[in-house]
């Protein structure tokens, strides 16, 4: 690690911002309707339910990993099983964000082709976000975050914008029946969707740079609490607006809505708010997974440099997104697997190491009395 | 200094390859299209008509459509063309085909089916304007009582620069006359695919008569409501005793089950019917002197509050209450009896109510009983009932409303009698 990287350190908001944008942006790709999907009118509810077992399970998490802190999750597989482990781990987590990297740059990618750039070519297009995740790489991370925590405010507002925009629409009929797809789909079924929490395993990544654990448990709290709030009022306004089934149709569910802004002559087309507050979102979201990404790779192989990894990654991110044959393909990989089985890595997986690692603590312990 | 000049080169390239500049699309190489209208076609399933604003025209003098009304002299804000067609984006490149400039969508505010092919069911054209990108979900559905292309063709902007600003103003006019409703898009869509509610479009049409001395009592329906002449919303799209340069009219609802058109209402059908629902905001109406037989008193009518709807079972059978609340101002009163008197107000106010209570009583049996829909939304109130949309769907509110009983309840509370408080007889 150069001096440069060993010196990061990531105060309090900006480890707060990151959280909020990386479990938010999914609100600007299929959340909402993913939401509407699972429960039918009560996708609200399902979102509540979904925050209240994360913060449940972070708890949890934390009450493990405290005895751990300031080691990330491939220093908890080293401290395992040696370097075996250590190369284990971290290779789970580089499939994990190279994963999610490419399904999300795709689907970003193919968003931004429907709504704006329609007759440029799919590979054109990525080449935009794959830009700023490569100049990313090359700022470092510290940069990016600062960056983040500026950006976030910024993008709220817009989205708060959007979603008073449409008050109008607001029907609370359209949420009836208050349990819609009934009781199993949600409280038992909806389980899975924890999963729309998955990124969280990142902030496992960059313990070392929060110094004191309080700080980090206090800072993670608060992002998860927000964008619990934030990923509700989307699934809530969502389905205020849209009926169910007629919210099960919308491909950006939140575009959507930016469409509906109209008062009077002067203040209309509110998908500009949304195109320019999406497209940062996406870039930091993109940009902050490939930063993740390279740092661990770097640390599972204990390589001096990361710099000569960003253009490989970024042309294996590349070509991996444009392997599925359609949106409907990258659609399904999203909602139908990582945000349905993402919990396996992000939660299980995590506990799992913090269980080991504390098993071994205290054989190690043992031992040595 | 090399990394300086690593950056400026690439921030110069960049200038020259994002900026676009090698196929951009200027605005003025697009025609904006204003309006839409879909007619059965003659020798393939569609004939669209396309009606496209011509920019460089606008805010010139002799502002029209099209020759054949007589208006158009000059240069025209608009132009319009027909093509039959399979599909709705096979016409679009129909037409691109022999316009000079490419059609854009993005500015399209009216979407005008036939009411022959609205019978048919419009599912299939409403889905393709749905996924489309450039469509609006704020851009007005209507229902032309004949041809959706005569209609389009015979609109003449008589008062309006801006073709757009024709449809707005015009659609929007239900806020202070209140014989058409809020038919945009996203709204008819968004009821066409609820199991408590049915969509509405505007009643739209072109003059049937040329003339006023040509017109007959028979264009009316007032006498469907057992009233001996005709009142101001007595009438639908097409039907109106009018002249002007204009030769075409809005007036009433067409009203669809899902996406197929089911029946009319007229404009004071309309008017109830926004009255029912809480989106009346205020308009003249016309109400029958309680006691002078053949005089009218008019009256400012506003929603003082949203209606208040209620709905109970008794076995099958839907029981439901509304209770509409409005106050009035007096604007006219015929006979000039001192209606200002509040003993004779208050007389007023329950004739007026009686009247009102009747002719929404009609409306409520007519698309209850003979269109079998739920315009007004009851189904969202007993919606809240049920725990589970599995639970919801077994009841089947649709098969259920037509059975529906009412109770209906008019709260109308006259408020000011205008500029003057107390008539007095004229001297002769």
């Amino acid at each position: 690690m150069n001096k440069k990287e060993a010196e990061m350190n990531i105060g309090n908001w900006e480890m707060a911002a990151l959280v909020i944008l990386i479990l938010c942006t999914k609100i600007f790709l299929s959340f909402p309707r993913l939401m509407a999907e699972s429960a039918g009118q009560a996708g609200w509810i399902l979102s509540i339910y979904v925050s209240l077992i994360t913060i449940t399970v972070f708890w949890f998490m934390l009450r493990l990993y405290k005895k751990h802190y300031g080691k990330d999750l491939i220093d908890l597989g080293e401290h395992i099983g040696g370097a075996a482990g250590r190369i284990f781990v971290g290779l789970i987590i580089i499939g994990f964000t190279i994963y999610v990297n490419s399904v999300i740059l795709r689907e970003f990618s193919e968003d931004m082709k429907i709504i704006s750039l329609s007759i440029s070519p799919i590979s054109f297009v990525s080449l935009f976000f794959l830009a700023a995740m490569i100049i990313s790489a090359y700022v470092g991370l510290e940069a990016l975050v600062r960056m983040n925590a500026i950006a976030v405010p910024i993008i709220s507002l817009g989205y708060i914008i959007i979603m008073l925009g449409v008050g109008r629409y607001y029907d609370l009929s359209k949420i009836m029946p208050l349990f819609g797809l009934g009781f199993k789909q949600i409280f038992i079924n909806g389980i899975t969707r924890i999963s729309i929490f998955s990124e969280l395993l990142i902030v496992f990544m960059l313990t070392p740079n929060l110094k004191k654990f309080n700080n980090f448990k206090k800072s993670t709290y608060i992002g998860i609490v927000i964008s619990s709030v934030f990923l509700t009022i989307s699934s809530l306004v969502y389905l205020l607006v849209f009926a169910y089934p007629h919210a099960t149709e919308s491909f950006l569910p939140i575009y959507q809505l930016a469409r509906l802004v109209d008062y009077g002559s002067f203040f209309q087309r509110g998908e500009s708010v949304f195109l320019l507050i999406w497209a940062v979102a996406a870039m930091l979201y993109l940009s902050l997974g490939f930063n993740v990404l390279l740092q661990s790779f770097k640390k599972t192989f204990k390589l001096d440099h990361y710099k000569p990894l960003i253009l490989p990654f970024a042309v294996i991110i590349f070509t991996l997104s444009l392997m599925p044959p359609n949106l409907m393909s990258v659609i399904e990989l999203d909602t139908g697997y990582l945000r349905k089985w993402g919990f396996i890595i992000s939660f299980g997986f995590a506990i799992l190491l913090f269980v080991l690692a504390g098993l071994k603590k205290t054989k190690k312990k043992g031992e040595a009395h | 200094m090399k990394k300086t000049t690593i950056l400026f080169l690439i921030a110069l390239i960049s200038n020259i390859l994002f900026s676009g500049c090698y196929d951009r699309i200027e605005i003025d190489d697009q025609a904006y299209v204003m309006a839409i209208g879909l007619d059965k076609g003659k020798t393939n399933f569609l004939r669209m008509t396309l009606q496209i604003a011509v920019p460089s025209a606008s805010g010139k003098s002799s502002l029209g459509s099209e020759e054949e009304n007589g208006e158009g002299e000059g240069p025209k804000s608009v132009t319009t063309t027909t093509v039959e067609t399979p599909a709705i984006y096979s016409g679009f490149n129909m037409v691109n085909t022999y316009i000079s400039k490419r059609l854009n969508f993005s500015h399209t505010k009216a979407l005008i089916f036939s009411s022959e092919l609205a019978k048919e069911g419009i599912s299939e054209y409403i889905n393709a304007f749905y996924r489309g990108r450039e469509f609006r979900n704020t851009m007005f559905i209507g229902v032309s009582t004949d041809s959706a292309e005569d209609y389009i063709r015979k609109i003449n902007y008589v008062l309006d620069v801006n073709p757009s600003k024709f449809y707005e103003e015009t659609f929007y006019s239900y806020l202070y006359t209140s014989f058409n409703a809020n038919t945009h898009f996203f709204n008819f869509y968004s009821q066409a695919k609820c199991s408590c509610s049915s969509p509405v479009a505007t009643l739209v049409g072109v003059d049937k008569i040329g003339s006023l001395n040509a017109y007959s009592i028979e264009y009316s329906t007032f006498m469907e409501k057992e009233r001996e002449n005709y009142l101001e919303g007595d009438f639908t799209a097409g039907n109106i005793p009018k002249e002007y340069k204009n030769k075409t009219s809005m007036m009433g609802l067409a009203v669809f089950n899902g996406a197929k058109m089911v029946g009319e209402l007229d404009g004071q059908e309309t008017r109830y019917h926004l009255m029912l629902t809480g989106e009346y905001n205020y308009s003249y109406l016309t109400v029958p002197d309680p006691e002078s037989e053949g005089s009218f008193i008019l009256l400012n009518v506003k929603q003082s509050r949203p209606p208040r709807h209620s709905v109970k079972m008794m076995g099958d059978t839907p029981i439901i209450n509304a209770r509409i609340f409005l106050e009035a101002d007096i604007l006219s009163i015929q006979s000039g009896i001192n209606y200002e008197h509040a003993s004779k107000m208050h007389k007023l106010e329950i004739s007026t109510e009686e009247f009102l209570e009747k002719d929404m009583m009609m409306l409520l049996q007519k698309i209850s009983k003979d269109y079998r829909v739920d315009i007004v939304g009851f189904g969202k109130k007993i919606k809240g009932k049920f725990m589970t949309l599995d639970k919801w769907t077994e009841f089947d509110w649709k098969k259920k409303y037509p059975n529906a009983d009412f109770d209906l309840v008019v709260d109308l509370k006259i408020r000011r009698p205008g500029l003057i408080i107390k008539t007095s007889p004229y001297e002769s």
